[in-house]
């Protein structure tokens, strides 16, 4: 049953005391999707994901997770679900591999299989050299591969990771980008939480947008690329450039650096421009979307609500 | 179960603290043992030494482990769950009970590597004579699982409480008050339990002219005296953990030519107030017996038979109500630890982000 799978919320919320960290939350996330969950700081990503792996009980609202309840069928939705937690704690004398053929048999993985899925998944993360040193001595970095490597050791259908980004440097996050795909390419349900945007444009298909423990806005990032969105355009002589978005009548707002920023509807629009400047004989240099999709989707959001 | 137990002591044994407090533990039973045998050395005749040396070690084993055995589990969950691994271990398909079981098992062992690391000193009191072997594996059994209920007290506080240093404070308060508060108490109810009673005494005849040369004649009187009615309030001593430990052994028969042969051991010497305790004052005494010896012409001591039986200790066992007691204790903390690891989680703990 396809609908059965993946994540479905509804109307989820969530108080710690006089702190209402979600407040109305819905959700949808599909297989062979990456979800982005999009938000602030403080906006309830993390507390969401708790919910979802199973470790906290909504106050209100319907959760289900790879077809499963996790507050009703915990064992079952958990099986399925591989979580990797923001904070990342580690046990510090153990080494990675330990630590990874410990998980496995913590999910009832025979011990063969587990040393084997260890071994994998290592070499999946980049992390074998480092595979018998104890875990206190890996950077930021590599602990949060170790942490993203610990969340796959059951071949969850269901991956939850809480910025799973931050702190990997930029070799490491095109690694995450490519692995996140295939993970999603081979029909698993990825939901990734981030409040740093551009890190999920190349990554996510879908977005929701938490703000205030509520989903302000579910968006396809496939029609994020067609919406009406700022670009960025240079030209060697920045006054020709002003003199001729002018004449031309399209309306552009100085950027800081001699740029300007116009807004345009889509692709098709940005090649009609780029197109329409070159035969006026504008020094064009470059002309590129200013700042991430989501970033965009989300900054406008943002106004909206003000 | 065994993967976390295997965890926790992967974790415990690659720590160099560990190993530094077992040296120290090492090197402060030996010194405690040598100076007990110097000691009794001293008093000489190799009667009871065996014995006396192993009480003595057994005493401080207890002493010791009851001040290292709360650090080795109170920081079992709270500390885990402030360096964030809890969570990761609750979001697998560990059952909460086979997390704090696992947790109790790996504290409950580091505990008997103390108890193993005073093997050494417990041969040397074999080897001195004197052991029932038996009797030396019950008093090791039960000294084995009140460590494992410190423990098992240490974790439930660390599901309870928040801050490390919170749980390790309460442990010890808790074996605190069952090794030292129950003796206060004990103390403190000692006027509530003292009365001036009438008692029936075989005292010398009234009106006995000291000075002479006659022995007394022997009657029974009736005389107002003073009784702690300790047979009351036994219990409190009971749940003693040094109390529990010593009273396994049975009641030796008192040895009335060799008193310092048992009196050097402390196990003996503290069962035998227990078991006084319990058994509470007579209501029959003897105030005459004795008071006056005459030598007949063999120069043998004659006195007459006296017709108030000789107190018997008491021979009910003291240390079952003792031991029931704090595993009772034991099964409430992992019961109470085993809620508290639940998920998904209804309540956080005050001031925790992650469940
Ligand atoms: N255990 C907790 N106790 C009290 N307040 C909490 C707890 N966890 C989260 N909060 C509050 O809930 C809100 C949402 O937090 P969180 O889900 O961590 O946001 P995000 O991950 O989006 O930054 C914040 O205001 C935070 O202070
Ligand atoms: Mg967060």
């Amino acid at each position: 049953m396809e609908s059965s799978r993946g994540i479905h919320a509804v109307g989820v919320r969530r108080a710690f005391g006089e702190v209402q960290a979600l407040a109305d939350v819905r959700l949808e996330a599909r297989p062979g999707r990456v979800t982005a969950l999009v938000g602030p700081n403080g906006s309830g990503k993390t507390t969401l994901l708790l919910v979802l792996a199973g470790l906290l009980v909504p106050d209100a609202g319907q959760v289900s997770v790879a077809g499963f309840d996790p507050v009703t069928e915990g064992p079952q939705a958990r099986a399925r679900t591989g979580w990797m937690p923001d904070v990342f704690g580690t046990w510090d004398s153990l080494t990675a591999r330990e630590v990874l053929t410990t998980v496995a048999a913590a999910y009832r993985l025979p011990r063969d299989a587990g040393a084997a899925r260890a071994a994998e998944l290592l070499d999946l993360v980049h992390l074998t050299e480092l595979a018998d040193a104890p875990a206190h001595v890996l950077s930021r970095g590599q602990k949060q591969r170790l942490g993203l490597a610990r969340a796959l050791v059951h071949d969850p259908d269901v991956l939850l990771l809480d910025e799973p980004a931050s702190g990997l440097d930029p070799r490491s996050r095109v690694d995450l980008r490519v692995l996140v795909r295939e993970l999603a390419a081979r029909g698993r349900t990825v939901l990734v939480s981030s409040h740093v945007l551009t890190e999920l444009d190349e990554m996510a298909d879908d977005a929701v947008f938490l703000s205030g423990g509520r989903t302000v806005a579910t968006q396809s990032v496939t029609a994020a690329q067609e919406q009406r969105r700022r670009w960025r355009l240079a030209a060697l002589d920045a006054a020709a450039l002003r003199a001729w978005l002018a004449a031309a009548g399209v309306p552009a707002v100085a950027a800081d650096d001699g740029a300007v920023h116009v807004d345009l509807a889509g692709d098709a629009a940005a090649a009609a421009l780029l197109r329409d400047a070159v035969t006026a004989g504008v020094p064009v240099t470059s002309l590129a979307p200013a700042g991430g999709l989501l970033e965009q989707a989300y900054l406008a959001l943002e106004e909206e609500r003000r | 179960m065994r993967t976390v137990a295997q965890l926790e002591l992967r974790q415990r044994l690659r720590s160099t603290r560990w190993k530094v407090a077992l040296v120290v533990w090492f090197v402060v039973v030996g010194a405690i043992t040598a100076l007990a045998v110097g000691a009794l050395g001293d008093v000489g005749d190799g009667l009871g030494l065996g014995s006396s040396i192993f009480g003595i070690v057994v005493f401080f084993v207890l002493f010791l482990g009851l001040i290292v055995a709360p650090t080795l589990s109170s920081a079992a969950v709270n500390g885990d769950r402030n360096a964030g691994t809890l969570a990761t271990l609750q979001a697998t398909l560990l059952t909460p009970a086979e997390i704090v079981v696992g947790k109790l098992l790996a504290a409950w062992a580091a505990a008997l590597a103390f108890l193993v690391a005073s093997v050494p000193f417990i041969v040397w009191a074999i080897l001195a004579g004197g052991l029932n072997p038996l009797l030396l594996l019950a008093t090791l059994a039960v000294l084995a699982l009140e460590l494992g209920v410190v423990c098992a007290i240490g974790l439930g506080f660390s599901a309870l409480v928040t801050k490390t240093s919170g749980s390790g404070v309460l442990t010890y308060l808790v074996a605190g008050a069952l090794s030292v508060g129950t003796l206060l108490v004990f103390g403190l109810t000692v006027p509530a339990i003292t009365a001036e009673e009438q008692v029936r005494a075989w005292d010398v005849e009234q009106g006995y002219d000291w000075e002479s040369d006659e022995p007394p004649v022997c009657e029974w009187q009736t005389v107002e005296t003073t009784q702690v009615h300790t047979e009351r309030t036994w219990w409190l001593l009971a749940a003693n953990p040094f109390v529990v430990v010593a009273d396994v052994q049975p009641v030796p028969p008192y040895d009335i030519d060799d008193p310092a042969a048992t009196s050097a051991d402390p196990l003996a010497l503290i069962q035998t107030g227990v078991r006084a305790a319990r058994t509470g004052p007579a209501d029959e005494v003897d105030w005459c017996t004795g008071m006056h010896v005459s030598f007949d012409a063999d120069g043998q001591a004659s006195a007459p038979a006296s017709p108030v039986e000789t107190p018997e200790l008491s021979t009910a066992p003291v240390w079952p109500w003792g031991l029931g007691l704090h595993l009772l204790l034991g099964l409430g903390a992992v019961a109470v630890a085993v809620r508290r690891l639940r998920i998904p989680a209804y309540s956080l703990p005050r001031g925790t982000r992650v469940a």
